[in-house]
């Protein structure tokens, strides 16, 4: 571990007066064989909203629950108020006001909203007045601005999970919390909810409650947070800055370090370099609901991603090509040949192999060695009666080596090895088939970041000896710096599909960005090509090329050159004039008679959220810039923007 | 990364040296004292006639508990196999009045399995819980029973039935010897085979098992069949035994059998357990019975022993797994 980053440890800025309510010191915990946090420190002063920071497994997790007393801290100090804390429950801790909304919740399923509220209040002797209680709820939930979103006498299973999370967050504060610690609660949620669940907490902060926020998204850490704490590898890198004076590049070099970096980014492997044959096909493919129209296609040694947002339809996407979901439309084809999966068994000996999104439930036999492990997809190819294991003996052995698994810990149970490593053995159960295509779900989901870099090459080696390998992921990031080309999937609609050298994360976003919001966006675009007999498109430029989310063309004498999805460089557009100067002026092309007039879009935090553009046929009269700036602003007040 | 992760060197023993080490091995141990005390509080124990009686003894529930085994293995739970080899009884006896012995026990093993395909579809396919399934199963087979046999036993079966039993072969009674193939080949087909170890991977991680590809929905069916079959295969054998087919033989079978399947070490989540583990069960069981007849204590004494090694292998089991597996 290298030294801290003295800029980065820099102390809050001097005008922060007051002093923390909270301070955790030197915080250690470990689990059984892993050491959760090494040295965590964290200071939280009143009435602010605390981002903490930090990669997958960095342990702001298991911080949160040693301050909210769900855990013991083996080593460290906190202190509450300037008097030392030692909690033993989170009971205890609850009554020195501070809870903790955990990602999964903790309610009681087949009891009302009401009733979870006042759980606590359950376990007292005595009689309940329901009344008073009924009075009691009304009032908080008015508190938290959501009066309307929970109806008190509705059971907790039929709640959505923002809904449950409003429970959560209404049970903390009947018990009168002034500390509440949100454990990355946008995980679930869709960008809506996640704007309502920022107004709670603004609201709540409003009302002099102290809140964290534990996080790995650096936007929403940007939209809510008055301060961020980074950390990385179980240790505080960066503590207390000031969010206001943050740079999100700045933020992730803390959160992740340097070692990223040791994976080439996104250059073509060499197995893709020499002519590219496609392993991989699949055209239109749909199965009801997640998956409506997917497309795309994997070359020989490529690593392609499948991007966008959860409940997306990404995983549903490759579960209907691995053939675990009826598929109801679309074609596959894999080494040029149409396979038609009815069972994953069909998808196996088709040459697919696929690692599932949750190790633990969808990829362990835990009663299993490591050996039968290995050896389960080989199992579930085989047509034979016996095991045919000795077939695979030289391969086997071969994979292990490559592995760094000793053999004679090849028989010893799978659940004593790190996540690291039971994914690597899941991931060369598919390897052990020598599969033309090798599927994974969120391969580092719940892995270290030490791990997740020796994955990734593990990857990489994969597809230099020429498999064509799919990733699905959450992470932009490490879509961005693993894949060749990435997928974007939008309300199981692929909508783009893009050389990830083109990409960064904000353009990601906003590819990503979910269709009911897109719908109405592309629906505005439409009105106004209609309006104007002409083409409207909402548009990313980078430099000279462009990013284009969606076209309308109402008038094909009007037509632009590109359609939603397209990144064309601006000089093989039909408007290449108006895209290189972006004035404000109405521009007119030279070569072919269009004009075209650009709008800048920005964000309600000033975020750059590009163009909204309209290309007229320059034959016919064309309107002044104002005229036409008048008439398109009308309709832009429509335009929903993606946070 | 610095995270340390220590791998203590005892977790480094072998799976196969903890099964067999922890499992079987004890249990045998534990047969194995209990044959000793035995033979030494009575003389009668340790004579080839007394042995022999305790493997004559053991076969009906022998042989349901392998079908029991099948069914645990994957983590579900057949109440209906006493209920089924009632049922199919009576329909051996109504074969045996129409047509020729081999005939009529086909017929009867087809039926068994037809009833488990029934109860191992609904399960598997609908995902309804075994235990309701089979529990309703139970009710109907023993209703069936009844029905067919006219609520009589059939008494007036063909002189040589009885062969199947008292034939012997190498000085082996044709039904013992019938058990032990049985084993062998469950054995073998748990271990040895593609759908042996299905069944296992099942058990242990069904989800895992289907998205490895794995033909779930078959070997989930499969213990069924093999359970309602072998319900009538060990009917025959009972009814042989004593020469007359009562509608409500088997009854309380299926507690047997999944008390020797539990003593044998099978958990009852699934995954977990081994057929030479039940038929240690199997042989416990049937000792401690034949041990009591011998040293006349009173029958009804007999359940209160067998509870009591129910809840202590359980418990051994539990006190140790706890210690080995912490999951």
């Amino acid at each position: 571990m290298k030294a801290e980053d003295p800029e980065a440890a820099a102390q809050p800025q001097a005008n922060s007066v007051p002093k923390p309510m909270l301070i955790a010191a030197g915080i250690q915990k470990a689990f059984d064989r892993t050491r959760a946090l090494a040295g965590a420190d964290l200071d939280i002063y009143p009435g602010e909203v605390l981002g903490l920071l930090g990669a997958n497994g960095a342990g702001k997790s298991t911080l949160s629950k040693v301050i909210s007393g769900h855990l013991t801290r083996d080593d460290g100090s906190i202190t509450l108020q300037e008097r030392p804390l030692n909690l033993r429950s989170a009971r205890e801790a609850i009554g020195f006001g501070i809870t903790m909304v955990m990602q999964e919740t903790s309610l009681a399923p087949d009891l009302s909203v009401l009733e979870n509220v006042f759980l606590a209040e359950l376990g007292r002797p005595g009689l309940l007045s329901y009344r008073r209680l009924k009075r009691r709820a009304e009032e908080i939930l008015d508190r938290l601005g959501q009066k309307e979103t929970l109806p008190l006498d509705r059971e907790v299973r039929l709640l959505s999970a923002a809904q449950r999370q409003l429970v959560e967050i209404a049970k903390a504060l009947a018990l009168n919390s002034t500390l509440i610690i949100f454990d990355e609660p946008t995980a679930s949620l869709s960008p809506p909810e996640v704007e309502r669940l920022f107004q709670v907490m603004t609201n709540l902060k409003r009302s002099g409650h102290t809140l964290v926020f534990v996080s790995h998204r650096l936007e929403e850490v940007f939209a809510i947070t008055d301060r961020v704490t980074v950390m990385r590898e179980g240790r505080t890198v960066a503590k207390s800055l000031d969010t206001a004076s943050l740079r999100q590049a700045e933020l992730i070099r803390l959160m992740v370090g340097q070692e990223i970096r040791s994976v080439p980014a996104n250059s073509p492997t060499k197995a893709a370099k020499s002519p590219r044959t496609r392993v991989f096909e699949v055209k239109r493919l749909s199965s009801a609901p997640a998956v409506r129209d997917v497309s795309f296609t994997v070359h020989k040694g490529e690593i392609v991603g499948l991007g966008g947002l959860v409940g997306a339809g990404r995983s549903e996407t490759v579960e209907t090509i691995f053939g675990l979901r009826p598929r109801q439309n679309g074609e596959l084809f894999i080494d040029g040949k149409k396979y038609a999966p009815r069972r994953a068994a069909d998808a196996i000996r088709a040459g697919i192999g696929f690692v599932a999104e949750d190790r633990r439930i969808q990829g362990i036999v835990p009663d299993f060695s490591v050996r039968e492990n290995l050896l389960l997809g080989h199992l579930a190819a085989s047509r034979k009666f016996g095991l045919g294991y000795s077939q695979r003996k030289v391969k086997l052995n071969e994979l292990i080596e490559k592995l760094g698994l000793p053999a004679e810990r090849l028989d010893t149970n799978m659940l004593n090895f790190s996540g690291g490593m039971q994914q690597k053995i899941i991931i060369a159960r598919w390897l052990l088939l020598e599969p033309s295509l090798l599927i994974l779900d969120e391969p580092t989901k719940g892995v270290d970041i030490g791990t997740r870099t020796s994955i990734y090459s593990m990857l990489r080696h994969v597809a230099e000896a020429g498999v064509g390998v799919v990733v699905v992921s959450s992470d932009f990031e490490e879509l961005l710096s693993l894949c060749e080309r990435i997928v974007v999937i939008s309300d199981g609609v692929s909508i783009a599909d893009v050389p990830s050298a083109m990409l960064n994360e904000e353009k990601l976003t906003l590819f990503a960005a979910p269709r009911t919001s897109m719908e109405q966006n592309s629906a505005v675009l439409r009105d106004i090509a209609h309006d104007l007999n002409g083409a409207a498109f909402w548009t990313l430029v980078d430099q000279d090329r462009l990013f284009c989310l969606y076209a309308a063309v109402t008038n094909d004498q009007a037509d632009p050159g590109f359609r939603a999805g397209d990144t064309p460089m601006i000089s093989d557009t039909r408007i290449p004039a108006a895209l290189s100067r972006r004035s404000d002026a109405l521009v007119l092309e030279a070569e072919n008679q269009l004009g075209t007039l650009l709008l800048s879009v920005l964000s309600d935090r000033g975020h750059d959220m590009g163009w909204i553009g309209v290309t007229l046929d320059g034959r016919s009269p064309l309107p002044s810039a104002e005229q036409l700036r008048g008439r398109i602003e009308g309709f832009l007040g429509r335009i929903v923007k993606p946070q | 990364m610095k995270t340390e992760r220590i791998n203590p060197i005892n977790a480094e023993r072998s799976l196969v040296s903890d099964l067999v080490g922890r499992l079987e091995i004890r249990m045998l141990a534990l047969a194995l004292a209990l044959g000793a005390a035995l033979s030494i509080l009575s003389p009668h124990f340790l004579t080839s006639n007394n042995l022999l009686n305790v493997l004559d003894q053991s076969v009906v529930v022998g042989i349901v508990a392998i079908g029991m085994t099948f069914v645990i293995l994957i983590g579900g739970i057949d109440l209906s196999v006493g209920s089924v080899a009632g049922l199919t009884g009576v329909l051996l006896g109504r074969g045996l009045e129409h047509s020729v012995i081999p005939v009529a026990i086909v017929l009867a093993v087809l039926a068994g399995m037809t009833i488990g395909l029934f109860s191992g579809f609904l399960v598997a396919r609908f995902g309804l819980p075994a235990f309701v399934v089979t529990l309703g199963v139970m009710a109907i087979g023993r209703s069936l029973a009844y029905i067919f046999s006219g609520a009589t036993a059939i008494a007036d079966l063909p002189e040589n039935f009885g062969n199947i039993v008292y034939t012997s072969i190498f000085g082996v009674p044709a039904h013992v010897l019938t058990l032990l193939v049985l084993y062998a080949l469950a054995w073998a087909y748990l271990n040895f085979t593609k759908g042996g170890r299905t069944v296992y991977a099942i058990g242990s991680n069904r989800e895992a098992a289907r998205t490895a590809g794995l033909n779930v929905l078959t070997f989930s069916i499969l213990p069924y069949v093999i359970s309602g079959g072998l319900s009538a295969v060990a009917i025959t054998f009972a009814s042989a035994q004593v020469m007359s087919i009562d509608p409500l033989a088997g009854t309380g079978l299926e507690l047997d059998a999944i008390a020797a399947v539990v003593i044998g070490g099978a958990s009852l989540y699934g995954g977990r357990g081994s057929i030479v583990g039940t038929l240690i069960g199997v042989l416990i069981m049937v000792m401690i019975r034949n041990g009591l007849n011998l040293l006349n204590v009173s029958p009804f004494w007999q359940g209160s022993a067998i509870g009591a090694v129910i809840i202590t292998a359980v418990l051994i089991e539990r006190l140790l797994s706890s210690r080995a597996f912490s999951r």
